[in-house]
């Protein structure tokens, strides 16, 4: 079973609603991070299970760490991919744990030959011990590193060839990183390996100041942008068909605010495979 | 230039030390300073920390009100960052961290209020357990009987308070009476919370029944529980109180 359409980030406040009235929506992902305990959030998402595609999407296995996975949490999420049997599994190009601490952020990585190794050595033990391919996301950038030496899209197709793995490329994300860090977001979709993406994420983003300048946060709190809807149809016209995914994260709205976006996603992904039958 | 370590080190510093001098001179300044660049991390991970704290302490941050436990819960992050990234289990150690706190010395009950909702959390998310089936202890003979240690479910935490915790918990829920008052010199509670049926439970014990079942969670043996339990009341009911245990599915395999 793999996951066509466009599916939808499963929050808290929709679970009892979803499940009440089986909406017709054509995937569901979960965070990894939020179902490693027991209790009732568990035994909900069982039950959507039965009828939903689902996706699990990690936030915490720190890909990028220099000191390494914590064994013990990649433990915890081949036990929940064992239970729940995903038709995606997925993670971040970034970190977020050093010295046993966990910063609850994805943080960026220098681009360079010592991270990409890094990388690649993490991935493969997560994909060994998982017994899955992973997707791993590039992350939105609010700096860069005076080191990095490879392109991010190019540091993607590599550690995709190295290590099997495959790519979710959040279309906001991009878009985002670009325009904080200089860079053109259509250049930065053609350069990536199109054989390597298996998912796409959508998202809004917020508008802020920092320093004087507008910089953009990935804060996944409002409706898809319209620059991002363009950047999403050329995505489409370059990777075809790809299971995509709406995020929102917080200001969580009513699940029919949620369902209509989705909706919007699938007329696109429905033309884009319309295009690739003709 | 540094190792990936190091970097990795010095972001940490930043972000909850406010220390850049391990980063910033890595950070491209173009436009925006490196400052703040990392700002924008570190404003996302001490507002999401606060924000699954206070999931977690509701009414805590509601007794204190949300500006003093901003501040509450951005010097807990930064002292004591989470171990791990399942952020229901972060929080352990707040209660502890309030009673420290000498801006909480005037509140003397904000720890035990943490320890409550402490509790109710991991009732909440404890992992499913199996019920001890009642034949497992029939064919024990009495000896092995009396250093068994039986083992509480998961979900459970006996709790302990010289404040009326429960009383304080349920004037700050939402709905109810505005104006509600607690009297703070009513007296302890002994409490027992833990899941059932999926929901979150609170009760509360006599004392007799409290002292055996904390001395379970504590891991001693049956004989050790008994007799802390007979101190507290001479006609304490073991055969009762194991039936109750078995019946409300309160031991585990």
């Amino acid at each position: 079973m793999h996951p066509a359409g466009c599916g939808i980030g499963l929050r808290a406040p929709h679970v009892a609603e979803i499940l009440a009235t089986r909406p017709g929506i054509a995937w569901l992902e979960v965070h990894a991070e939020n179902y490693m305990g027991g209790g009732p959030a568990v035994r909900s998402l069982e039950r959507l299970r039965a009828d939903y595609p689902l996706s699990v999407h990690g936030v915490g296995l720190s890909l990028g760490s220099a000191e390494g996975l914590d064994a013990a949490h990649l433990e915890r999420l081949a036990r929940l991919v064992e239970r729940l049997q995903p038709a995606l599994i997925s993670e971040h190009l970034s970190w977020s744990v050093t010295g046993g601490a966990y910063l609850n952020h994805l943080l960026p990585l220098p681009y360079t030959e010592e991270a990409l190794d890094v990388v690649c050595r993490n991935v493969t033990r997560a994909q060994e011990r998982l017994g899955r391919r992973l997707l791993v996301e590039n992350p939105s950038g609010y700096l860069r590193f005076r080191h990095s030496t490879i392109p991010e899209v190019e540091f993607l197709n590599a550690l995709a060839r190295h290590t099997g793995c495959g790519l979710l490329c959040d279309v906001n994300n991009v878009y985002v990183t670009c325009a904080n860090l200089g860079g053109d977001a259509a250049a930065w979709l053609d350069a990536l390996a199109p054989a390597t993406v298996g998912e796409l994420h959508l998202a809004g983003h917020a508008v802020n100041d920092a320093d004087g300048r507008t910089i953009l946060i990935d804060d996944h709190g409002s409706p898809v942008a319209d620059a991002v809807w363009r950047l999403f149809e050329h995505a489409l016209g370059r990777f075809g068909t790809t299971p995509t995914l709406i995020e929102w994260d917080t200001d969580v709205p009513q699940l029919a605010v949620l369902l209509a976006e989705a909706a919007k996603a699938g007329a696109r992904l429905d033309e884009a495979s319309d295009v690739v039958a003709a | 230039m540094s190792s990936l370590r190091e970097l990795q080190t010095g972001f940490r510093a930043a972000l909850l030390a406010g220390d850049e001098r391990g980063v910033a001179p890595d950070v491209v300044d173009d436009g925006v300073n490196a400052s703040a660049r990392l700002a924008v991390y570190r404003h996302h991970v001490l507002t999401s920390l606060t924000a699954a704290l206070e999931a977690t302490f509701p009414v805590v941050c509601r007794l204190v009100d949300r500006r003093f436990f901003g501040w509450l819960a951005d010097s807990y992050v930064r002292a004591h960052p989470p171990a791990g990234p399942c952020l229901f289990e972060y929080g352990a150690d707040l209660p502890e961290f309030i009673a420290a706190f000498p801006a909480c010395a005037p509140l003397p009950w904000l720890a035990d209020v943490a320890r409550l909702e402490w509790a109710m959390n991991v009732a909440l998310h404890a992992p499913d357990a199996v019920p001890l089936e009642p034949e497992a202890l029939r064919t024990l003979p009495p000896p092995a009987l009396a250093r068994l240690t039986l083992r509480l479910d998961p979900s459970v935490t006996l709790l302990a308070s010289r404040w009326p915790v429960d009383a304080m918990w349920d004037a700050n829920q939402a709905g109810v009476d505005p104006a509600p008052t607690v009297d703070l010199d009513a007296g302890g509670a002994w409490l027992e919370i833990r899941r059932r049926d999926g929901d979150v439970v609170r009760r509360a014990l006599p004392p007799a029944v409290f002292a055996f079942r904390a001395a379970l969670a504590e891991g001693r043996a049956l004989e050790d529980a008994v007799e802390g339990a007979l101190d507290a009341d001479p006609a304490f009911d073991l055969a009762g109180e194991i039936r109750a245990l078995l019946d409300e599915r309160s031991l585990v395999a």
